[in-house]
């Protein structure tokens, strides 16, 4: 008994703040744009084989390539924004396909550039080998990301709850016509908070590269996992982000080390979402604002 | 002298003092016949000069016959389904499990097929009243990926990984080739039924009952609308003709793997047929299936290992360039009938 609860809160834990990183851009994105951003699948291979990219094409060592990644995700949000969300903002069924197929042109690319065969690896761990938290083993890599992940998201919090930019971004997500009335710079805002959210995600998926499978789909999966935890605590809201990334961590983990059925890990956290919204159709927190 | 004039919806031809005029509503009858005789020699002609061709038709036909249903359900539930292969899921894997399990033909499986379908739309029905926004497409979205994770766990039935085989083939006529032809025209008669069907129901008293949903669901219910009972109808009869399909790719290729159909690819390209066909336009639907499956095989054929990169490049561009689609090249001549409106936000 006491081994099934100590792997039950080591991997909530850990499991809930990887999930977190993951799932906070797509979350804020949600929140500020008030769209459903189904190209964020984009940004994790664009993170991993854009890296490789400046890696193995122009032989920068790791550090630079990830800055020069870094830069390009920075390009292609600012294009997604002017190009897409700006002009097809009010028609969402063609922003909504589109922004799908950008997803899926970043994963061909990366796949016709880089086939699984091709074999890319980063070298972003930061910590080799596990620690043992009583009975429960967890690579040090995974505590080093959660730990990163809660500061990560305690600076978003500061950010939007003490700066004035960051209180700008919370009104913008309350009212776009009363900002503009008070003045605030909504095209600013809006380009600046794509391109924020990205960090998070970056991070997360430098961190998850070397202990979780890489290949050129696996923006979908993430992307999944991101519309469960933003969807479950109320599409934009960080508290409630925070509250479900660590119940879908919760799920799988007592679906892992209870049950001791893995292979139910993914359904398990879907019925989950589904069975919230059919009693709370608004997630666990309210959606107005952001915080 | 032949003198031929173009005017804005016909075309004017005078020989001598005799005149012919020809209207070009794709529409009237005379049109219809002549695209549908079209479509019903195309195989024919393929047979002979390139079988492959008919392969070609055969997925061009079934991505209309799934975007048809949609755009139907697009209206009558004025919501934005992005989950349909769901169905497809549904209707393919009875018709599969049914037909391995005890040998069953295509028509023995058809009835389960769509009884199945019917009843996971009845159970999953309630979702167009009580979700909207949003929250609808999200739930839509998780549906398939719910049932995709259900077939890989329980893969000693549904052989996620793999997927079924051995299924009753549609037709065998101990000839390849003549059975392809076949299934062509098979696959067409099923188009054509649910473009009939479908557009029957369109211009029907529903049609407009739906229309007025689609247009604005508070203000149908203010007239007296029952808009509960119309869209439950639109939803459960639309995912009903989708599960029709998954029974029909089942038998087909005598194999069903959710993995093909079930993810978010196979969506998209559901999704595009219906948008760059026409925004939910029954007739553009048929355009938007062919251009689709004609565009992928050709660039199959002449782009190589660059095509899966290339085909979404082009798809998203025709995304942006036409705002009505395909299908709204046509309406500029001739804007007349009701266009029905997307909803995603509502």
């Amino acid at each position: 008994m006491g081994t099934y609860i100590q792997n039950v809160v080591v991997f909530t834990f850990v499991m809930g703040s990887i999930y977190l990183l993951l799932a906070l851009g797509f979350s804020l994105i949600c929140g500020v744009l008030r769209i459903f951003h189904l190209g964020y699948a984009y940004i994790f291979p664009l993170t991993v084989y854009g890296t490789w990219m400046f890696m193995s094409a122009l032989g920068w060592p790791l550090i630079p390539s990830i800055l020069g990644m870094i830069a390009v995700q920075f390009i292609v949000s600012i294009i997604i924004y002017k190009g897409m969300i700006k002009k097809y903002m009010a028609t969402e069924d063609v922003l909504l396909t589109a922004l799908l197929l950008v997803a899926l042109i970043i994963e061909q690319a990366a796949n016709y550039f880089y086939p699984i065969q091709a074999g890319v690896y980063l070298e972003t761990t930061l910590a080799e080998g596990t620690y043992q938290f009583g009975d429960a083993i967890v690579p040090k890599q995974l505590i080093i990301g959660s730990l990163i992940a809660l500061a990560m998201t305690g600076a978003f919090v500061f950010f939007f709850v003490k700066t004035k930019t960051g209180m700008a971004i919370r009104a913008l997500s309350q009212d776009i016509y009363s900002s503009k009335i008070v003045g605030i710079n909504v095209e600013t805002l809006y380009m600046f908070t794509m391109m924020i959210v990205l960090l998070p995600v970056i991070i997360g998926t430098l961190i998850t590269a070397p202990v979780w499978s890489v290949e050129p789909g696996m923006g979908w999966m993430y992307m999944v996992t991101a519309i469960l935890v933003a969807v479950l605590g109320g599409l934009g809201n960080i508290k409630g982000t925070i509250i479900a990334s660590f119940l879908i961590g919760f799920a799988h983990a007592i679906v892992c080390f209870v049950f001791g059925e893995p292979r139910f890990m993914n359904l398990s956290a879907l019925i989950l979402v589904m069975i919230i919204l059919v009693i709370r159709p608004q997630g666990l927190a309210r959606s107005e604002s952001l915080w | 002298m032949v003198e031929m004039e173009l005017k804005r919806d016909r075309i004017v031809i005078r020989l001598g003092t005799k005149k012919w005029e020809w209207v070009l509503e794709p529409r009237y009858w005379r049109n219809t016949l002549l695209w549908a005789a079209f479509l019903m020699i195309a195989p024919a002609v393929a047979y002979f000069y390139s079988p492959g061709l008919i392969n070609t038709m055969i997925s061009a036909n079934i991505y209309a016959a799934i975007a048809m249903p949609l755009a139907l359900m697009t209206i009558g539930t004025g919501r934005m389904n992005f989950g349909p292969q769901f169905y497809i899921g549904v209707g393919g894997y009875t018709a599969a499990l049914l037909s391995i399990a005890y040998g069953w033909g295509p028509l023995t499986t058809l009835p389960f097929a769509i009884l199945m379908s019917m009843v996971a739309a009845l159970i999953f029905s309630p979702l167009v009243i009580m979700a909207r926004g949003l929250y609808y497409v999200l739930l839509t979205l998780l549906l398939p990926l719910v049932f995709l994770e259900v077939t890989f766990i329980y893969t000693d039935i549904f052989k996620g990984d793999t997927g079924l085989f051995g299924i009753v083939p549609l037709l065998d006529t101990g000839n390849a080739k003549n059975n392809f032809l076949l299934i062509g025209y098979f696959s067409t008669a099923i188009m054509f039924a649910y473009l009939w069907f479908i557009n029957k129901i369109l211009k029907s008293r529903y049609g407009l009952l739906m229309a007025s949903i689609n247009d604005d669901e508070d203000v149908a219910h203010s007239i007296g609308i029952n808009i509960n009972k119309i869209k439950i109808i639109a939803f459960v009869a639309a995912s009903t003709l989708i599960g029709i399909i998954g029974w029909f790719y089942a038998h087909y290729f005598s194999s069903f793997a959710g993995i093909t159909y079930l993810p978010l690819t196979f969506m998209l390209k559901v999704l595009l047929v219906l948008m760059i066909g026409g925004r939910a336009q029954v007739f553009g639907c048929v355009v938007g299936g062919y251009f689709v499956a004609f565009l992928e095989m050709l660039m199959i054929r002449f782009m190589g290992p660059i095509q899966p990169l290339l085909f979404p490049i082009i798809l998203l561009i025709l995304l942006f360039i036409l705002p009505e689609g395909l299908f709204g090249l046509y309406r500029k001549r001739r804007y007349r009938e009701y266009l029905p409106t997307i909803h995603v936000r509502r």
